[in-house]
């Protein structure tokens, strides 16, 4: 018989977890009332409410690396309890001191895991400061089925189980940000610093309360809220040196945090963190289609700032406000010395590009949880803003005619024979670019959830259903001005300047004495009448990029979460109707190249999503789950593929036209993972998981059609090239995790743990063959997804004893398809690369430790190649870099 | 510990503060487009004429600039608001001994319109070569006119020496307005000797083999000239001038031509203009080519090029062609032409 408790009976258990002795909050732990099934689960600042027969109950907390903690309580109808539970850890009796930062974050990270309602992996901050990992990407490098595309050696991209970053949802706090980059939607993560950071969640399967696009999964990266009465302090400062560069850097992080007045109520927590990175890189290209190469000596000046803050309140036990804000600011200061050269035009060309460029994070978020006798409502707006802006862009170019051989003999360092091209008095003034572009990205957006916990039989249930609104403004402005003379300015070595490094290359090639873009810019300034500006190429390349887009979003979802016995279904579906509107322009081109005329065009699109969602956890004993996932998820176009820009350059017989009717990828997705959880704080698991992507997007060429496309046409014959709709891809991997300590070893072997995650992907998409031409237009050929990484894993072995802690890590990512070429033979991949990083602190007390951190010691270069392995197109390399520091706790 | 929160959000504060981000150390601004000046410029690097020509001229103009209303997007000149005095020289000259035996005055005007131009003052020294001419406001170029001995240079005879006179802006002074003058660029004028292979080149349209060898040859990238009877053509020319060659069809067929009010009538023509990429004009024979990209009724461009060689003996012109247009061709042809 099932007895369904109605919501006018029920009791209500709030309370906090914390640990003992710091009073961390202790997020992911297991809240058990009598009976077995009526549970509830930490959130991230160790609050839980549980809805309860009133009576006489007993609740059981349990963590991992704690004693289970039991209260017996007696509660009456509609009675709301408070519970403040302070749990022991064991890590301390274990490793003498008074407890274990990292036991601590991994523990947090585990119970988290453990207890979620999907699968899902999560960073605590603890361990996000345990790996030497400064910004988001980073961090997330470190979780099963992750890689990163990195920029100058830093991570900057987030790749999810093989799949490009498109696919993966960004939010803070739970509410997607907006991208700063002018035509995409994801998020360089590397704008992001870990410091401002509580946790990350990585959600692998969607339940219906999370947005429905994210195909790959969603990241979730969570700020930090005052914990206690008492005031907190946490400061580092840390000093480094860049081994390429020869050149320092500092680091510093404050956050202060304390909670106010009668019960704690009003909260408040600021964070700031600061770091100033000075680095470079040594890099050879190639391109093997003009047999040209390029030698590119990067000088880079990067910082990143965070600012953060929680303001809470709590009205009282049922009612509570909070407001969260978050700066984030990444500036890129980059120098590219480089020279160009091209035999088959008997010329060199040396270039030096001096810009700057600035992407910030805004994000406000207002919001309210409310917990009513027999249901709750939690509603929040958010205001977010993400900007990329490059006051300038400028890049001078000088040229000589000197003859040059080029030898591919060793591969990876092409062999050059240009006698003179270091000699810059050969050097002829060529072109001067000073470029500025803003791209703007502004998120509104409210939302609602509302539940209804119930109990059957003694098990837990909960109705849940929400709404949200979001309003996204995206445009993208550019100015960008080229300068040719007129006649007769001076050659390069009357603007060149000391080089910045001592050796290129250890002295392999010999770069000479660079362009001085100041001494040039000085030079144009003072003798304006030697140039004149090249305007045509301005219209056309302003017209081109240039746009603004409009996006609503509107969402609703029901769901039920139900448990029984030793079962967890979670299931409902997911609504979502987006309405996308762009203004562009068109820009044509005649068949002599010059400009013709610039068109303002305009496109707009609707479409809908209806996501069935469902999620199991079946429980086979306290520590081992088995989970399973069948969900429906989508990904929307990036803006640089719809948005109605063309370029139509008759001259080439090409037009390049974006595509306003482009549908979004969906996808199905089924997810089986296997979990056993170790008392000590560890977890082996195993998956699979598949993904089958319907319209997947490629670069369609449309061979001989005439222009435009719909309408009237007036060019008959030209070859467009278009982003549109595909076939089928799929998706399959497995991902296998192992992390624990090795207590089971003899002697100091005892302390060590293993950090070991490994994930294999395979993927398959078809898509118009490379070889189709207008006589077999639909010919179709299967390709790998771009950024899918056959091989991608962790390997991180730690030493842990009395306050000393030092840890090894591999990151393995392997080799992935980057861009698809016009023949097979013209794909460019990204080989495998392993980083190896090292990290040890010392912790004098609970208040103080040092660090040390050295990344990339063994000097792992970016290397990509076209076609065949041996045909390296691109090999950059950044040397070792590290860090010292200090860290306190008052 | 109590801490101030007031403390707290200072230190915040310093630490934003202190986050200067490199972004304007060692950092120029370039001038911007709407900073750059107004620039007065040479409208050409060079021209050339016969050396029994009595006057010769160069154009000084305004760079483009970017169209405020956006209507030309690949620029416009705008015109100054206030005029400017613009110096000008002849910078050296080589052929003749003084500069005044050549230059004997010159002037220079501005087009009001098609038919009409307006006078500029002007100076000019033809012992120094030195001179000002006023570049007026609203206006978009100036030409300055030298008047030259006609009979320095005329004889019979193949000069193969130089004969130049280079001129360049030097200085603007006067305008109250953001304007600049280019001092770099030099224009040169080139005296050309009409015993060479300058000048106009006449074919015997009575031969019926050059005719249809002239047909054939021009015909095709012209259709006018591919379709030709003998009988409508009152003459055909060839004329070599200062980087252009022309091939000209004079029609036996008249026209009235509204010549600024006058109403003429003048014989139709077929003309067919190419850009000489290259030419031995030092000598009396050697190699030649000569292309141009023309629009086709598909709004489409097709470059056609002529390459081949000539020959000049006794005032008779033999030029050996071959021509392409995209990937038609014709045979090598030989044309036989006379002064």
């Amino acid at each position: 018989m099932v007895t369904i408790i109605a919501n006018a009976q029920r009791a209500i258990v709030k309370g906090t977890i914390r640990d003992a002795v710091n009073m961390e909050a202790l997020t992911g732990a297991s809240i058990v009332a009598t009976g077995g099934n009526l549970s509830s689960v930490s959130d991230v600042n160790g609050h839980f409410t549980l809805y309860v027969k009133p009576g006489d109950i007993r609740l059981t907390i349990s963590y991992l690396g704690y004693s289970d903690t039991t209260f017996l309580l007696n509660l009456r109808e509609k009675e709301i309890i408070t519970v403040e539970a302070l749990l022991n850890s064991r890590f301390g009796q274990l490793s003498g001191i008074v407890v274990s930062g990292l036991m601590q974050g991994q523990a947090k990270a585990l119970n988290q895991q453990k207890n979620a309602d999907n699968i899902r992996n999560v960073i605590s901050a603890d361990q996000m400061g345990r790996f030497p990992d400064p910004n988001a990407a980073e961090a997330l490098q470190r979780v099963p089925g992750i890689n990163i595309e990195r920029d100058q050696g830093e991570g900057r991209y987030v790749l999810v189980r093989g799949l490009a970053p498109q696919f993966t949802n960004i939010s803070v706090n739970g509410e997607q940000i907006p991208s700063p980059e002018a035509d995409v939607r994801f998020v360089a993560l590397d704008a992001i610093p870990t410091d401002q950071l509580a946790a990350i969640e990585v959600s692998k399967t969607l339940t219906p309360d999370l947005d429905g696009d994210a195909i790959a999964g969603s990241v979730n990266l969570i700020t930090r809220m005052a914990q206690s009465k008492k005031p907190r302090i946490n400061a580092s400062l840390a000093g480094g040196y860049n081994n390429l560069m020869k050149r320092g850097n500092v680091q510093g992080q404050l956050q202060y945090g304390q909670r106010f007045g009668i019960n704690e109520k009003f909260g408040m927590l600021l964070n700031s963190s600061y770091y100033h990175n000075d680095l470079g890189s040594d890099n050879v290209e190639r391109s093997p289609l003009d047999n040209e190469v390029e030698l590119r000596d990067y000088e880079l000046t990067r910082t990143r700032l965070g600012l953060s803050s929680t303001l809470d309140y709590r009205f009282s036990k049922q009612h509570e406000i909070f407001f969260r804000t978050l700066y984030s600011r990444f500036t890129d200061r980059e120098w590219r010395r480089r020279y160009v050269f091209i035999p088959e035009d008997d010329e060199i060309e040396k270039l030096t590009k001096d810009r700057f460029e600035s992407q910030s994070i805004t994000t406000f978020n207002l919001g309210a949880k409310h917990n009513f006798k027999s249901w709750f409502l939690n509603y929040e707006t958010q205001y977010s803003y993400g900007e990329q802006n490059t006051p300038y862009d400028n890049e001078i170019g000088f040229v000589a005619g000197i003859p040059s051989q080029l030898n591919y003999n060793n591969p990876k360092f092409p062999t050059i024979d240009a006698p003179g091209f270091n000699d810059n008095t050969n050097y002829e003034f060529d072109e001067a670019g000073f470029g500025k572009t803003i791209a703007k990205d502004r998120n509104l957006t409210a939302k609602f959830d509302l539940g209804i916990p119930y109990t059957i039989n003694k098990n837990t249930g909960l109705i849940k259903a929400g709404a949200k609104y979001r309003q996204k403004d995206k445009s993208y402005s550019i100015q960008q001005e080229y300068f040719s003379a007129i006649a007769n300015i001076p050659t390069l070595e009357q603007f060149d300047e000391a080089p910045v490094k001592s050796s290129f290359f250890d002295g392999r090639y010999n770069m000479g004495r660079p362009l001085s873009v100041t001494s040039f810019i000085n030079f144009f300034n003072a003798n304006p009448s030697l140039f004149q500006p090249e305007l045509e190429d301005m219209a056309i390349d302003e017209a081109l990029e240039a746009f603004d887009a409009k996006e609503t979003v509107l969402a609703g979802y029901l769901m039920a979460k139900q448990e029984f016995r030793r079962w967890l279904l979670i299931g409902g579906f997911r609504y979502e109707r987006t309405t996308v509107d762009y203004q562009s322009k068109d820009v044509v081109i005649d068949g002599g190249g010059d400009l013709q005329q610039i068109i303002p065009v305009s496109g707009k699109r609707n479409y809908e999503f209806f996501l069935p969602q469902l999620n199991v956890r079946y429980r086979i004993n306290k520590m081992t789950n088995i989970r399973g996932a069948a969900t429906f998820s989508y990904a929307r176009p990036n803006f640089g593929e719809i948005i109605p820009a063309q370029e139509i350059n008759q001259e080439d017989g090409i037009a390049t036209a974006g595509n306003p009717d482009l549908k979004p990828v969906s996808a199905f997705n089924a997810d089986l993972l296997g979990e056993h959880y170790f008392g000590n704080v560890g977890i082996l698991s195993g998956g699979v998981f598949y993904k089958r992507l319907n319209d997947f997007i490629y670069r369609r060429v449309l061979f001989n059609s005439s222009y435009p496309l719909t309408g009237t046409p007036y060019i008959q014959e030209i070859d467009v090239i278009q982003a549109q709709n595909g076939n089928r891809a799929d998706l399959t991997g497995i991902e296998l995790a192992f992390q624990n300590n090795l207590r089971f070893l003899p002697g100091l072997f005892q302390y060590f743990s293993l950090y070991v995650n490994y994930t294999y992907t395979h993927s398959s998409a078809s898509l118009q063959s490379r070889t189709a031409d207008a006589s077999k237009p639909e010919e179709k050929e299967k390709i790998k997804l771009p950024g899918q990484a056959a091989h991608v894993g962790n390997l991180s072995l730690a030493f842990e004893r009395k306050g000393l802690n030092a840890r090894i890590s591999l990151n393995f990512n392997g080799e992935y398809l980057s861009e698809v070429g016009a023949v097979a033979e013209e794909d460019i991949y990204v080989k495998n690369r392993v980083q190896m990083d090292v990290s040890a602190s010392y912790a004098f007390n609970a208040r103080w430790r040092i660090f040390a951190e050295a990344l990339n010691l063994t000097n792992q270069p970016l290397e990509r190649y076209m076609g065949i392995k041996s045909q390296y197109i691109q090999r950059e390399f950044y040397s070792w870099w590290g860090r010292f520091g200090v860290k306190f706790d008052f | 510990m109590k801490i101030n929160t007031g403390v707290a959000c200072c230190i915040a504060t310093v630490l934003l503060l202190l986050s200067c981000d490199k972004k304007n150390e060692d950092l120029t601004t370039p001038l911007s487009l709407d900073q750059f000046p107004a620039v007065i410029v040479l409208a050409d690097e060079g021209d050339g004429g016969l050396e029994d020509e009595d006057k010769f001229s160069f154009v000084i103009t305004l760079s483009d600039r970017k169209d405020p209303d956006g209507q030309e997007p690949g620029g416009k000149i705008i015109p100054l608001l206030s005029p400017a005095t613009v110096h000008f020289e002849i910078t050296s000259f080589e052929g003749f001994n003084k500069l005044s035996d050549y230059i004997l005055d010159a002037s220079a005007f501005y087009e009001l319109n098609d038919c009409n131009t307006e006078d500029v003052d002007l100076t000019f020294d033809v012992n120094t070569g030195k001179g000002t001419v006023i570049f007026p406001a609203g206006v978009e170029e100036v030409e300055i006119e030298f008047e030259t001995d006609e009979s320095l240079f005329d004889d019979a005879v193949f000069n193969t020496d130089e004969r130049s006179i280079t001129i360049q802006l030097t200085d603007l002074t006067g305008n109250t307005g953001k304007a600049a003058v280019n001092t770099s660029a030099a224009f040169v004028y080139e005296v050309q000797d009409d015993e060479g292979i300058y000048g106009e080149w006449k074919l015997d349209i009575n031969d019926p083999a050059e005719f249809n060898r002239f047909k054939t040859l021009f015909g095709l990238v012209n259709e006018d000239i591919r379709n030709l009877e003998v009988d409508d053509v009152d003459e055909i020319l060839l004329e070599f001038e200062y980087e252009e060659v022309k091939a000209i069809v004079v029609l036996k067929e008249t026209e009235q031509i509204d010549d600024c009010g006058s109403i003429d009538t003048e014989n139709k023509i077929i003309e067919l203009e190419a850009e000489i990429e290259d030419v031995d004009d030092k000598e009396l024979s050697g190699e030649i080519e000569f292309g141009e990209i023309l629009e086709t009724v598909t709004g489409s461009l097709r470059a056609f090029v002529y390459t081949g060689s000539f020959e000049i003996i006794n005032s008779k012109l033999k030029i050996v062609l071959r021509g392409e247009f995209g990937s038609d061709k014709t045979e090598v042809i030989t044309l036989n032409l006379e002064k």
